[in-house]
């Protein structure tokens, strides 16, 4: 692809939207990889010889997607509020989270995971346990109570949020004299550090593609962070690399294809596979953001005396 | 600049296929017997000039092994580049006739006027904007590639399949009536000795015919042109000596090239 313009970065040459450009010099587009891989690394005279160009595809996309999963550090990020149903659909490029947080009152709280089980399947019983069977041989199902109940609000949680049991049905009297102990108050010896949250818990199914909260998050805004795998929904034109990670990307195909090919010595396969764990070490060094001044904000609390 | 044009001229003014039946007939006609008809000739020339081109392809793969041996040079060295140019001197680029949707017939005389001897690249186009060029996959492959969420074919990266005398192109948007280029090698058209015929019935060689077609081969080439149809010739007259003579001749020809 061609250099752009100042016009054509910062005003998209008039065309709309005008920050269509905006940081785009970073990136190397999907279809410059490829066609530089069989331009520069392929060809009568080169190491890759007779491949298709369908499998150097593969291979960038595939070295792509693997980037992105721990390498690059593009975290995306959708707010969507979550209503009575306690659901939030997980976005459909979503390959795994980073952090979920409820936002309200002008804070982000990050949220914790439930450590226990809050979403179930279950099939119909009759009275004395048998299942019901639909014409196709399949089970029939109902909704769990695990689900009805947290839906409702009726589940108790073992976090210390509005859903724990201790904080609302502790009673002191004659009979249960240390009743206040249950109250989240005062030094709890022997608090649960792991459950020891107030805000809402949440939990990922992921096979359904959902987030299943506590009744205490109905109606309030949720941000998801989350990685993709940076294919774009399938639309090639948009997939893209970090610049810093390009000579690696050229090193990993060429090394896939040697590896996978037949007849190819080892010592040419070894050099190829040293060459990419060697761009990957230091294109991770370069993406790092590692900052003096952020080492210098951090540093400048090492005298802070500790109360 | 204009002497060049002029000496250029002057070459294209002498036809190498005048020049190769002179030689071929000086060398058969022994007692005046070894004469070969001007049909007899041009079906000859025809022969002999695909099997050269043909051995083009061998040359040249030939040659690109001697290059990764370190066996080949660079600059006047370089004999690869010269077959390649060569080569290129029969690539054409045409848009492929439509068949039906995202199907377009391969070159052929009746759609592009000239047959083709391999694809070299097929272009792609929307609205007369060019979106990729297509790669060929093999219909043992195809299916799975159409198939595959990280390899199907895409505007950008399209494919295509060879069945018969068509080629069918993925992602099936390439459906215009002129979306399709193909940049191929045609094979040479056949060489056609015209002539008149005289008082004494003797023909002499007319390159004004409408249905002259000189050699399209290299200059260079015309040693092993005359090779190669005094091989055939010699058969045809029953000279045997001219038909070793012209085998002899070359495998000399291509030992010394090699």
């Amino acid at each position: 692809m061609a250099y752009l313009s100042e016009y054509q970065y910062y005003d998209n040459a008039g065309a709309a939207p005008s920050n269509a450009n905006w940081g785009s010099y970073q990136y190397v587009s999907l279809t410059d990889i490829v066609n530089n891989f069989m331009l520069m690394y392929s060809g009568n005279h080169s190491l890759v010889n007779n491949e298709e160009r369908y499998k150097v595809l593969f291979h960038t996309k595939r070295g792509i997607q693997e980037l992105n999963y721990d390498a690059f550090k593009e975290v995306k990020a959708l707010e969507l509020k979550v209503f009575d149903n306690l659901v939030f659909t997980l976005p459909s490029d979503y390959v795994n989270w980073v952090r979920v947080s409820l936002y309200k009152d002008g804070y982000l709280r990050p949220l914790t995971e439930n450590i226990q089980v809050n979403s179930a399947a279950s099939y119909l019983q009759s009275a004395t346990g048998t299942l019901s069977f639909n014409t196709d041989g399949t089970v029939q199902t109902t909704s769990s109570t695990l689900d009805t109940e947290r839906v409702s609000g009726a589940q108790r949680s073992i976090y210390l949020n509005k859903n724990n049991g201790d904080n609302n049905s502790a009673v002191i009297n004659a009979d249960n004299p240390d009743g206040w102990r249950d109250y989240n108050i005062g030094a709890r010896y022997g608090l649960n550090t792991e459950t020891a949250n107030f805000n809402p818990t949440f939990r990922i199914n992921k096979k359904a593609g959902v987030i299943n909260f506590d009744s205490t998050m109905a109606n309030e805004q949720c941000v998801l962070e989350y990685i993709s795998d940076g294919m774009e929904s399938g639309n090639d034109s948009l997939v893209s690399v970090n610049k810093m990670f390009e000579e690696y990307l050229y090193a990993y195909v060429k090394y896939e294809i040697l590896n996978n090919k037949f007849g190819v010595q080892e010592y040419i396969i070894n050099r190829a596979r040293k060459d990419k764990s060697s761009l990957l070490r230091n294109a991770k060094i370069r993406i790092s953001d590692i900052h003096p001044g952020r080492l210098l904000m951090s540093l400048r609390g090492q005298n802070k005396w500790l109360k | 600049m204009t002497s060049f044009f002029f000496a250029y001229l002057c070459v294209k003014e002498v036809p190498m296929i005048n020049s190769v039946r002179n030689t071929i007939l000086a060398i058969l006609n022994k007692n005046n017997y070894g004469y070969i008809s001007p049909s007899d000739f041009n079906l000859f020339a025809k022969q002999a000039q695909l099997d050269i081109f043909d051995d083009y392809f061998y040359q040249y793969n030939q040659l690109i092994n001697k290059e990764n041996a370190r066996l080949s040079g660079t600059g006047y060295a370089d004999v690869a580049k010269g077959y390649e140019e060569v080569i290129d001197m029969f690539s054409v680029t045409k848009t492929l006739t439509q068949n039906l949707l995202n199907q377009y017939f391969l070159p052929s005389q009746n759609t592009t006027s000239d047959d083709y001897y391999l694809i070299n690249r097929v272009l792609c186009f929307t609205g007369g904007l060019y979106q990729g060029e297509a790669e060929k996959v093999s219909n043992s492959k195809i299916t799975l590639l159409n198939t595959s969420n990280l390899t199907a074919p895409s505007l950008i990266y399209p494919a295509y399949s060879l069945q018969g005398s068509f080629i069918t192109i993925f992602p099936a948007q390439f459906n215009g009536a002129t979306d399709i280029q193909a940049q191929y090698i045609r094979y040479p058209k056949a060489p056609n000795w015209t002539y008149i015929n005289v008082a004494n019935g003797e023909p002499a060689f007319n390159q004004s015919s409408a249905d002259f077609q000189d050699f399209e081969l290299s200059p260079d080439d015309e040693t092993s042109l005359v090779f190669k149809i005094l091989q055939y010739a010699g058969m045809s007259i029953r000279e045997i000596q001219a038909a070793q003579f012209g085998a002899e001749q070359e495998v000399m020809e291509e030992q010394k090239e090699n």
